[in-house]
C-alpha cells in the first residue's frame, strides 16, 4: 500500500502550522508548488503502530472560494484538478475552537467535497476562557466527522488526533448538511445534474462550480468560457429566474451555511457570559490606540534595528574570528601553492564573508515571528495601513515589506494576502528597494573604510546615522515609487483593506526556534554552494592567466576578473567607480553580499603572499593607491556612491526568478530590472557630482 | 446607516452590503454577512476594529461604509 497523503488546512491564525510542526517536528521538506511561489511544506508523520502518512500543509484560507494565489492552490489540492491529482487521501481541517462559526465556514465547504475529514478543534483552552464549552461528541454527531479537542502549542491531543487520523478512510455520511431555500435548492440541483452530464464532473466538484456560477456576475461570468454553451445558456436562465424571485444571488449560499453554523452551534456550544473586557480587548486599548498605539509601534521598529545592528556585532565577531582561525590553520598544516590559496582565499575567505551575517538573520526571524506568534503583526499592518493609504498601498503591504528588510523573496511571497491584483503588484514592484540582508554587508564595509567612529553631540554614533540613512533612502524611495506606480499604471478603483486581529497569546517557542533553524539552513546551504562555488570561480578568474613577474596588482589586473573590470570602467566611471567595483557589481548579481566576498577576494590577491595578513579588507580598501597617480582609489564619496547604488539597484538573481514566478512572465521581473538599474545610476551619478561639486572628493 | 457611522460599543445587525461583488463576497465569508450581528470596537486612523461571530476584524472605512447596518437594541 502507498503512503496516503494527508492534508492540513484551516482558516489563517487557527494554529494549523503549531499543529503541523506538534504532528511532524523535524520531519519536514520546504518547497514550492510547480509554477507559482506559494510554500509547499509537507512532513512524515509517523503513528504509534510503526504506521506512517504524508502530511502536507495546505495555506491558511478562509473559504474554498479562490480569492487569493494562496486560496485558489488550496482549492485545487482539494479537489484535485490540475497538476494535484489525486486528491488527498485524508483532510485535516484546523479549526479554532474560539472562533467556531466563522471556522465551521470552511469546514462545510470540505464536507461538500465529500473528502474523509477529521476536525482538529484546536485552542480549546482559549474558547473555554472566553466562556464557551463545547460538546465535540455533539458537534461529531452534526458534522458527521470525528472532531479531536486539541491544544497545538502545548502538544495536547495530538495523539488522539493521530488515531482518528489513522481510523477514519471514508467521507462524512451526510453529503451537504446546509439546505438552500427551495427554490434555489431546486436550481441548484439541475445545474450540479447538467455538469455532471456535459462536463463529467464527479458531484461534489460539480456542486463546488454550480456555486460558482450561480454567484458569478458580469465580467466574472463572462470569463467561465471553459464551460459549453448549453451550460452557460442554462445558467443565464437560472440567474434571471433567481433574480425575479427576489433572490440575492451573491449572498444566498453564503447565507445559508451560515444559517446551518449558527444551528450547529447552538446545539453543540453553551455560553457563560463573560464579565468584562478580555485580556485582548484590554491590550488591544492600548496597541490600537491612535497615539500610544503608533508610539509603542516606532519602538518596536527602533528596538528591532538596534537589536540587528548592536547585539548582532559579538557573534558576528565570533564566526569572523573562527573563520580566521580556520584559514591560520590551513596554512599551517598545506605547503604553500595554488591549492592553498585557493581554498584560503578563494573558498574560506568567500564563505566567511557572508555566514559572519548569520547572527543578524537569526534576529530578524525571531523578531518576525515573535511579532507573528504573539499576534501584533496583524495590529501593526491596521496601524500603518493610514501611512500605507498615503502612497496608494495597504496595510497587508506592511507585513512584505518589512519582510523584505530580511529578504526581497519572502517579501514577494508574502504578498500573495493581498487580495487586489494591481496592491499586490505595486508592493512587489517597490519591495526589492528595502534594505535587505544581503545589502548589510556591503553597507557595513564601506561604512567601516570610510565613515570615521565620531559621534555627533556627543551621543549619536556617524556610522549609525549612516547605516540609518541608507535604510531611510530605500524605504522613502519605495514609498515615492509606489505612489507614482499607483497614480499611473497601477491606478485602481476604491481601496478594501480587511484583517482579521486574532487573540494576542504567548508565543510558541517551538515554532519560532523552527522557523528560526529552517531560515538559517538555508543560508548556510546557500552559503556552503552557491557562494562558495561562486567565491573558486572567482579565484580562478582572479589568479589566471598567470603573468610572470610584476607586483600583485598589475597581476590581478591581467587576469580575466582585471581584464572584464576593465571593460565596464567606461560605463561606471561617471559614477566615480573603478574597474574593481565594477568586478563586484557583476558577481553580486548571484547575490549582493559576494561584493564582500569579492572585494576581499581580489585584495588578497592584490597584496600577493608575503605581505602582512592582518591588515583589515576596509583597510586595504582605504589605502589602495592608483599606480599611475598615486592618489587614493577609494574616498568618503566613493563610499557613499557604492552604498547608494546598492540601495537602490537590483543586484539579485534570486528576486528576479521569484518575480518571474510569481507574475507569470518577464515582463515584470525586466520592468522591475530596468526602473531600478536607472534609478541607481541616476541616483548615484547625481550623489558623485553633487559631491564633487561641494569639494567632497572624488578622483 | 453604515457600519462606519455606528457608535463604538453599539451592536447592530447587516442589513445588505454594497460593495463591488468580489469585496461583499469576501466579506460575507470572514463573517460579515446579511443577518450577522456586529460590535463596533473602536476607531481610529480612518479605520474601524469590530467583532463578527467572536473575531476580531480591522477594515477601513470605504469598506466600512458599504456594510449598511441597522440598530439592534
Amino acid at each position: 500500500m502507498s503512503t496516503r497523503l494527508i492534508a492540513l488546512v484551516g482558516n489563517p491564525n487557527s494554529g494549523k502550522t503549531t499543529l503541523f510542526n506538534a504532528l511532524t517536528g523535524l520531519r519536514q521538506k520546504v518547497g514550492n508548488y510547480p509554477g507559482v511561489t506559494v510554500e509547499r511544506k509537507e512532513g512524515r508523520l509517523r503513528f504509534a503502530d510503526g504506521g506512517e502518512a504524508l502530511l502536507l500543509d495546505l495555506p491558511g484560507t478562509y473559504s474554498l472560494t479562490p480569492g487569493s494565489p494562496d486560496e485558489k492552490i488550496a482549492t485545487e489540492i482539494l479537489l484535485g484538478t490540475g497538476a494535484y491529482d489525486p486528491p488527498p487521501d485524508l483532510v485535516v481541517c484546523v479549526v479554532d475552537a474560539s472562533h467556531l462559526e466563522r471556522n465551521l465556514y470552511l469546514v462545510s465547504q470540505i464536507i461538500d467535497h465529500g473528502l474523509p475529514l477529521v476536525i482538529a478543534l484546536n485552542m480549546v483552552d482559549i474558547a473555554e476562557k472566553s466562556g464557551m464549552a463545547i460538546r465535540s461528541s455533539a458537534l461529531a454527531g452534526e458534522l458527521g466527522v470525528p472532531v479531536i479537542p486539541t491544544v497545538a502549542s502545548k502538544g495536547t491531543g495530538t495523539e488522539d488526533l493521530k488515531r482518528a487520523m489513522q481510523q477514519t478512510t471514508t467521507a462524512s455520511r451526510k453529503a451537504q448538511l446546509w439546505t438552500l431555500p427551495a427554490p434555489v435548492e431546486k436550481e441548484t440541483e439541475e445545474l450540479v445534474g447538467i455538469l455532471q452530464d456535459v462536463h463529467r464532473l464527479p458531484a461534489h466538484h460539480a456542486l463546488h462550480e454550480a456555486i460558482g456560477l450561480l454567484t458569478a456576475d458580469g465580467p466574472a461570468f463572462e470569463q467561465m468560457d471553459r464551460y459549453a454553451p448549453e451550460v452557460l445558456s442554462h445558467v443565464r436562465r437560472d440567474h434571471q429566474k433567481l433574480d425575479f424571485l427576489g433572490f440575492d444571488r451573491r449572498s444566498v449560499f453564503v447565507e445559508s451555511r451560515y444559517a446551518w453554523i449558527k444551528g450547529v452551534c447552538a446545539r453543540s456550544v453553551t455560553r457563560r457570559a463573560v464579565t468584562g473586557a478580555s485580556v485582548s480587548d484590554r491590550i488591544d486599548a492600548v496597541l490600537t490606540h491612535r497615539i500610544w498605539g503608533v508610539l509603542i509601534f516606532l519602538g518596536l521598529m527602533a528596538f528591532l534595528f538596534q537589536a540587528m545592528f548592536s547585539w548582532a556585532a559579538a557573534p558576528m565577531a565570533w564566526i569572523g574570528a573562527g573563520f580566521d582561525w580556520l584559514g591560520a590553520e590551513v596554512a599551517l598544516v598545506m605547503p604553500p601553492g595554488d591549492l592553498r590559496d585557493l581554498i584560503i582565499k578563494g573558498g574560506i575567505a568567500g564563505v566567511a564573508a557572508v555566514v559572519t551575517f548569520l547572527p543578524q538573520i537569526m534576529f530578524l526571524f525571531l523578531f518576525l515571528g515573535l511579532l507573528e506568534d504573539t499576534g501584533y503583526m496583524a495590529r501593526a499592518a491596521f496601524i500603518m495601513d493610514r501611512l500605507m493609504s498615503a502612497v496608494g498601498l495597504h496595510g497587508k503591504s506592511f507585513i512584505p515589506l518589512l519582510s523584505s528588510f530580511a529578504c526581497a523573496i519572502p517579501g514577494i511571497m508574502a504578498t500573495r494576502t493581498i487580495e487586489n491584483p494591481r496592491d499586490r503588484l505595486a508592493t512587489m514592484l517597490v519591495a526589492p528597494l528595502m534594505s535587505c540582508s544581503a545589502r548589510l554587508p556591503v553597507y557595513t564595509l564601506m561604512i567601516a573604510a570610510f565613515i570615521p567612529a565620531t559621534t555627533l553631540l556627543g551621543f549619536i554614533s556617524m556610522r549609525g546615522v549612516t547605516m540609518l540613512s541608507m535604510y531611510l533612502l530605500g524605504l522613502i524611495m519605495a514609498l515615492l515609487l509606489a505612489l507614482l506606480f499607483k497614480k499611473t499604471f497601477l491606478r485602481g478603483s476604491g481601496r478594501a483593506f480587511i484583517i482579521e486581529l486574532p487573540p494576542y497569546k504567548i508565543p510558541s517557542l517551538r515554532s519560532i526556534l523552527l522557523l528560526m533553524w529552517e531560515k538559517a539552513w538555508a543560508f548556510l546551504r546557500r552559503a556552503g554552494t552557491i557562494i562558495l562555488a561562486a567565491s573558486i570561480v572567482l579565484w580562478f578568474l582572479a589568479a589566471y592567466p598567470r603573468m610572470e613577474g610584476g607586483s600583485p596588482a598589475e597581476r590581478l589586473r591581467h587576469s580575466f576578473v582585471g581584464q572584464a573590470g576593465e571593460l565596464m570602467e567606461p560605463l561606471i566611471r561617471p559614477l566615480g567607480f573603478d574597474w574593481k567595483v565594477g568586478v563586484g557589481l557583476v558577481t553580486s548579481l548571484i547575490q549582493r553580499e559576494v561584493f564582500v566576498s569579492t572585494m576581499g577576494t581580489m585584495y588578497n590577491m592584490q597584496q600577493g603572499s608575503g605581505t602582512n595578513a592582518s591588515v583589515s579588507l576596509p583597510e586595504k580598501i582605504r589605502e589602495d593607491r592608483d599606480p599611475a597617480t598615486g592618489r587614493p582609489v577609494f574616498t568618503a564619496l566613493t563610499g557613499i556612491c557604492i552604498m547608494v547604488y546598492y540601495v537602490l539597484a537590483m543586484q539579485c538573481f534570486s528576486t528576479i526568478a521569484v518575480m518571474r514566478r510569481e507574475t507569470n512572465g518577464w515582463k515584470w521581473p525586466l520592468f522591475q530590472l530596468g526602473y531600478m538599474t536607472l534609478l541607481a545610476y541616476t541616483v548615484t551619478f547625481i550623489v558623485y557630482r553633487a559631491g564633487i561639486a561641494l569639494g567632497l572628493g572624488g578622483t | 446607516m453604515t457600519l462606519s457611522d455606528a457608535p463604538i460599543g453599539a451592536r447592530v445587525r447587516i442589513q445588505r452590503l454594497s460593495s463591488r461583488p468580489e469585496i461583499s463576497t469576501r466579506l460575507r465569508e470572514l463573517g460579515f454577512c446579511e443577518n450577522a450581528i456586529v460590535r463596533c470596537l473602536m476607531r481610529g486612523y480612518g479605520n474601524i476594529i469590530c467583532e463578527v461571530y467572536d473575531t476580531r476584524v480591522g477594515l477601513n472605512s470605504s469598506l466600512a461604509s458599504g456594510i449598511h447596518v441597522s440598530h439592534l437594541d
